[in-house]
């Protein structure tokens, strides 16, 4: 009978995992730290979809916000848990937790029954075995499966919220775009009117081919000018689209007819360097790099350790001779070759993470900067336009009606100023739109939402 | 905008002298009093206090300079300075004028008299004055760089010379004459004969014909503009701001004109002939007057015309020149009779809030009322007593009444026509307008481009 010494093994392997703490799967399957992270960064909740209940559920939530115009931060909601690509990505959570759960579990003991009568003897033969190597290696295999759940975790996060930020941008370009379609139809509106007024002109008599010819020209390429627009329009909406994940019906969803009013004042942000440092992810995840990679001498020799003895313990038992030995065989070989060589490398790998980690806060530092001077820049530039250059071409028009009035210029200077207001107005649009992106852009150099009390909306103003 | 004139001494009635001069005290002792035009209205005719006796002439929207006789030389002291004129009621315009108004104050004279003028530069730029028509020795012609060192700001000159032919004459600067001119620098000169008898009329109104280009919401002239104005002015005023010409039935009448802009105005008078008894050159012999109820004056021109205002009314006077009755206008409005703009103007409108179909019928206006740019004017304004009066610019009103006193010129008010005698509606039965035979109705002409025979002259086809 050799029954015993497994027996005892066990046991000893049972008290090892009571020291290691054996992992389980969470109940949220590490969603939850990811859900608190986009809460936290870009102000929308993330679950994973796991069953049907789960996706009509969904369904219901997207049928509410996509009853009404569909505003920057429902699409981010949307995007954060509609878009399939994301939905993918947090499935590699469940892969890395059920990596992490099946490293710190030991193999099922196996249970040997024998019996057998032969020669008036019967014999009995009871054997329990177990799998000496993930007893041993659990709990280191545990860490670095821990370490790679983490690290997923940080992962999935950071590609949660790289989605929501791309949607936040496809959501004010694709208004934007809708808005600047809209104005190119109006100007075409005024060409149209030109037209239709030189033609009639041409008709009584009263005008040139040359009059008439020039008027047409310039609706002509107010048509062109629409066409375009259009496709940017519809570019700048399925990007939207696809980031949202929608489809079929509730791929009609409408957008807001007009982007936000710029706020009455821009973020005052001191220190932008250090929000940076503290709230990006690839500057903590850098960090947890170095960390782990501090360790990384020891383990690197428990590594070693571990993987002979696994493949001597395998050995050991394709042989049928008594796991024990082979155990303790293979025990010493790895601290043999705990070389210089060895611990040159992961110095070398440490410093490595260092630097990595060093450049990486340069970057997030001078990004940070940047975005936060982009942002300034192009809420000065928005106000401008707003306040300065916009009320200038209303007072322009006004006078030329007033001029018209006077019978000093005629109907074609009216409709010749309506289309030249068009250049203003677009201008004005897209500075609008470059703020609501540098805002955008600002939020994912700083590693995600700013405080919303600095998002103190401005009075409405009109621009068209 | 209030008026330079306010804080300064001003003229009640025509001869009263009130308040300061602009000269200082000290200087007061050498120089004579330098009165300020009170406004644009029509002054009183200034009779004469000393000196030779004379008819006065009225000076349409304007006044006569009182002057100081100094051993028995007549004294004037003219000063040239910015002056803010009303070319209308709702219209300024910064304008260079002589002591307050643009047009500077009428000078009268006497023939033979000795006329000394002191001329003071306010101005921000040098001047001088050039006696239009006088004959006078030449240092005294008043061309700068020629006759005379220019007027510098700041300073005073003398002229002085003696008036020595009856007739109707201008003053005007020689200096950067085409800024200073434009800028309404005019004054008109009258010298009457001695014997008071000759030439004689009962009412002589002087004025001179003036062009402006002030854009619409701007106040002052843009003084490079050659042809296209805006602003045709008699005495710096247009239709419905210039006074009538009020005279009573029976009455000589004169009208002299001085053309001081840079094209011909054709002046008509309605209900009467009048001869031109008088140009720059003096009195025209009465055998070699004509007779006409239109007179072109020539650029830098004066004309005296002289009827027996025998013809009861309201008569229109007016230059001829169709654009010149108009205020502001643009000249580049295309033009819209006969296009339909239904439909169109609806589609503007989206676009153009506020806008008005205005010309598909023709220029009326039709009393609409809408709001204009600052400081201009309506093309055509005014109202009579049977609707709007489509003019603006060069026109007023010579109102001929029976039995009004010798010096009364206020408005009589509209004229009230005898029964009967003021065209009526045909109320009767209405036969189909003629149409000339194979004439399209309505049809606009259609072309092709016209070819061209080189070498052989050209034919149309
Ligand atoms: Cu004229």
């Amino acid at each position: 009978m050799n029954i015993d010494k497994p027996l005892r093994l066990a046991s000893g392997a049972v008290l090892a995992l009571a020291v290691s703490g054996c992992a389980t799967f969470s109940a949220d399957g590490g969603m939850g730290a990811v859900d608190q992270a986009t809460q936290a960064k870009a102000g929308a909740a993330t679950k994973l979809l796991r069953t049907d209940d789960d996706r009509q559920a969904l369904a219901g939530q997207l049928r509410a916000m996509l009853a009404q115009p569909l505003s920057a931060d429902d699409a981010v909601r949307i995007a954060l848990l509609n878009n399939r690509g994301l939905q993918a990505t947090y499935w590699e959570l469940g892969i890395a937790e059920a990596d992490l759960v099946q490293a710190g579990r030991l193999q099922n003991p196996a249970f040997g029954y024998q019996h057998k009568r032969g020669g008036g003897e019967t014999s009995i033969e009871r054997s329990l075995t177990f799998n000496l190597v993930s007893l041993v290696t659990a709990p280191l295999a545990s860490r670095i499966e821990g370490r790679m759940f983490e690290g997923a975790k940080l992962r999935v996060t950071a590609e949660a919220l790289r989605v929501a930020a791309d949607t936040r941008r496809a959501h004010v370009e694709a208004v934007a775009a809708a808005q600047a379609l809209d104005y190119a139809r109006q100007v075409a509106g005024a060409a149209d009117a030109s037209a239709e007024l030189a033609e009639r002109m041409r008709r009584a008599g009263n005008w040139s081919a040359y009059d008439q010819a020039r008027e047409q020209a310039f609706h002509a390429e107010a048509m062109a000018d629409v066409a375009r627009a259009a496709k940017a329009a519809t570019a700048a909406r399925e990007r939207l689209t696809r980031l949202l994940g929608l489809w079929g019906e509730d791929a009609g969803y409408r957008l807001p007819e007009r982007l936000p009013d710029l706020p009455a004042a821009p973020r005052e942000l001191p220190e932008v360097e250090r929000a940076a440092l503290r709230e990006r992810l690839d500057v903590q995840a850098a960090t947890k790099e170095t960390e782990h990679t501090a360790s990384s001498f020891g383990l690197t020799r428990a590594t070693r350790f571990i993987n002979v003895l696994e493949l001597g313990a395998v050995r050991e038992r394709d042989g049928g001779e008594p796991a024990s030995k082979g155990y303790e065989i293979t025990l010493e070989v790895p601290l043999f070759d705990w070389g210089g060589a060895r611990t040159r490398r992961a110095e070398a790998v440490y410093m490595q993470a260092v630097n990595r980690l060093a450049e990486t806060a340069v970057n997030a530092r001078s990004e940070a900067r940047e975005a936060y001077l982009a942002y300034r820049t192009s809420y000065d530039l928005a106000k401008h336009y707003r306040d300065v250059v916009i009320p200038l071409k209303k007072q322009v028009s006004d006078e030329t009606l007033l001029r018209y009035n006077g019978m000093l210029v005629s109907t074609f200077e009216l409709l010749a100023d309506a289309r030249e207001q068009r250049v203003a107005v677009a201008a004005a649009i897209d500075a609008l739109k470059d703020y609501w992106l540098a805002d955008a852009d600002l939020e994912t150099a700083l590693g995600g939402r700013l405080p919303a009390s600095a998002q103190a909306h401005g009075a409405h103003h009109d621009i068209k | 905008m209030t008026s330079s004139n306010s804080r300064r001494s001003f003229l009640a009635g025509a001869t009263t002298l009130l308040g300061a001069g602009v000269v200082s005290r000290a200087g007061a002792a050498t120089l004579p009093e330098a009165p300020v035009g009170p406004s644009a209205a029509t002054a009183a005719p200034l009779v004469p206090p000393n000196g030779r006796p004379y008819n006065p002439v009225v000076t349409l929207n304007g006044w006569s300079l009182p002057w100081r006789m100094k051993n028995g030389v007549k004294e004037f002291h003219l000063v040239a300075e910015p002056v803010v004129r009303e070319v209308a009621p709702g219209m300024l315009a910064n304008l260079w004028g002589y002591n307050g108004q643009s047009p500077g104050p009428t000078i009268e004279v006497v023939e033979g008299d000795r006329v000394r003028i002191f001329v003071t530069n306010k101005l921000p730029e040098h001047t001088s004055i050039h006696w239009h028509g006088q004959i006078l020795p030449n240092g005294m012609d008043g061309v700068s760089g020629v006759t005379q060192p220019s007027i510098q700001p700041g300073k005073t000159f003398v002229y002085e010379f003696v008036a020595r032919h009856a007739g109707t004459f201008m003053y005007h600067p020689h200096a950067d004459e085409m800024v200073q001119m434009a800028m309404g620098m005019m004054g008109f000169w009258v010298t009457h004969p001695k014997d008071i008898r000759q030439h004689a009329v009962d009412r002589d109104f002087v004025f001179l014909l003036g062009a402006y280009d002030i854009e619409p919401g701007s106040y002052t002239p843009k003084v490079n503009t050659m042809l296209d104005f805006n602003l045709w002015t008699f005495n710096s005023r247009v239709f419905p701001a210039i006074d009538p010409m009020v005279v009573r039935q029976g009455d000589r009448v004169r009208i002299r004109a001085g053309n001081l802009t840079m094209t011909n105005h054709p002046i008509h008078l309605h209900g009467h002939t009048f001869e031109v008894a008088g140009t720059d050159g003096g009195w025209v012999r009465p055998s070699a007057r004509w007779p006409e109820v239109t007179t072109d004056i020539g650029v830098g021109q004066m004309r005296a015309i002289e009827f027996v205002a025998d013809n009861p009314g309201d008569w229109a006077f007016h230059c001829h020149k169709s654009h010149h009755t108009m205020n502001a206008m643009g000249h580049d409005v295309p033009t819209l009779i006969g296009v339909d703009h239904r439909g169109v103007a609806e589609k503007i409108n989206k676009l153009v809030p506020g806008y008005m179909v205005m010309g598909e019928k023709g220029g009326a206006m039709g009393g609409m009322q809408m709001q204009l740019p600052e400081n201009t004017l309506p093309m055509m304004t005014g109202t009579g007593q049977y609707g709007e009066i489509e003019m603006g610019g060069m026109f007023t009103l010579v109102k001929v009444r029976e039995g009004l006193a010798r010096g009364d010129y206020r408005d009589p008010g509209h004229y009230r026509h005898p029964k009967g005698t003021v065209a009526y509606e045909w109320k009767g039965e209405l036969p189909p307008a003629p149409q000339a035979p194979g004439m399209q109705q309505l049809a606009p002409a259609q072309g092709k481009p016209l070819e061209l025979k080189r070498g052989g002259g050209h034919e149309h086809h």
